[in-house]
């Protein structure tokens, strides 16, 4: 009965890895944004710029390319501590691009990240 | 609980749990491999050498299975702790959670079935280890 405990196991051992390897979805073609959308993306567990640059009192979107299979999103806060929450949406599995709708915010300094690796992180300079 | 015998018979109950566990600790070592990241990773490979661990028809393995249980389910709730601080509380995480949780009540039920009490497991092991030394302090003597 061990052995066909064993014989099971290593089946749905088998199986998962089977799902596992699965090839990734095909890229999904950029929704349509705002010619004047930020623009950012990531590969490599690393976002492509650290710093996006806004208009205080105006919504804006930013257009995020996830060019990898590691799911990220682009988190924003109101503080370093990553607390205060302005606009936080789901991690995505790439390759795909997603935008972003930010509400307007007032002058100064917002801080962006991956919530799932918070070594991708940046600033948006809202002026 | 009762202290049950180390070696009983290996039901078809105890094939189906078991495979169970091993699906899904699969299943949250999988997930925990597509998120990326050294940390996730290593979390994975760590749920792939418990399931292994798990089934491994091997003396030593079959000998302290319960530490492998044990160590499985203090790995499973470490893990659970470690993303309830820190989070990301999104879709795939509750799903991974949920299967965490799933199998910490899967293998607490494989030990209760092979090892009975856990109190009465250590003290069984510990009787089991003063003996040993016992015995080979007896030899030396010898």
């Amino acid at each position: 009965m061990k052995r066909l405990a064993s014989t099971l196991a290593l089946v749905a051992l088998a199986a998962v890895l089977a799902a596992c390897s699965g090839t990734s979805a095909a890229p999904t073609p950029a929704p349509s944004a705002d010619p004047d959308a930020l623009r950012i993306s990531s590969k490599d567990l690393t976002f492509s710029t650290d710093r996006l640059v806004a208009l205080a009192g105006k919504a804006f979107q930013i257009v995020y390319d996830n060019q990898e299979s590691a799911p990220h999103n682009v988190a924003i806060y109101a503080d370093q501590g990553y607390s205060q929450k302005v606009l936080v949406e789901e991690p995505f599995s790439g390759p795909k691009v997603v935008t972003y709708s930010v509400p307007a915010l007032d002058a100064g300094t917002y801080f962006f990240r991956c919530d799932l690796h918070t070594d991708m992180k940046g600033t948006i300079e809202v002026t | 609980m009762a202290n049950r015998p180390a070696s009983r018979s290996f039901t078809g109950v105890d094939a189906i749990i078991r495979v169970g566990i091993v699906a899904l600790v699969l299943g949250t070592a999988s997930i925990h491999s597509t998120l990326g990241g050294l940390l996730f990773t290593l979390n994975a490979a760590g749920y792939v050498v418990a399931a292994i661990a798990m089934i491994a028809p091997i003396a030593l393995a079959s000998r302290f299975r319960w530490v492998i249980r044990a160590g499985l389910i203090g790995y499973a709730l470490t893990t659970i702790v470690g993303w309830a601080i820190q989070g990301p509380y999104y879709t795939t995480a509750y799903l991974a959670k949920a299967t965490e949780v799933a199998l910490i009540a899967l293998v607490a039920i494989d030990f209760v079935r092979f090892d009975g009490n856990p109190m009465s497991v250590v003290r069984r092991e510990l009787a089991a280890g003063l003996a040993f030394l016992r015995a080979r302090r007896a030899g030396a003597a010898a």
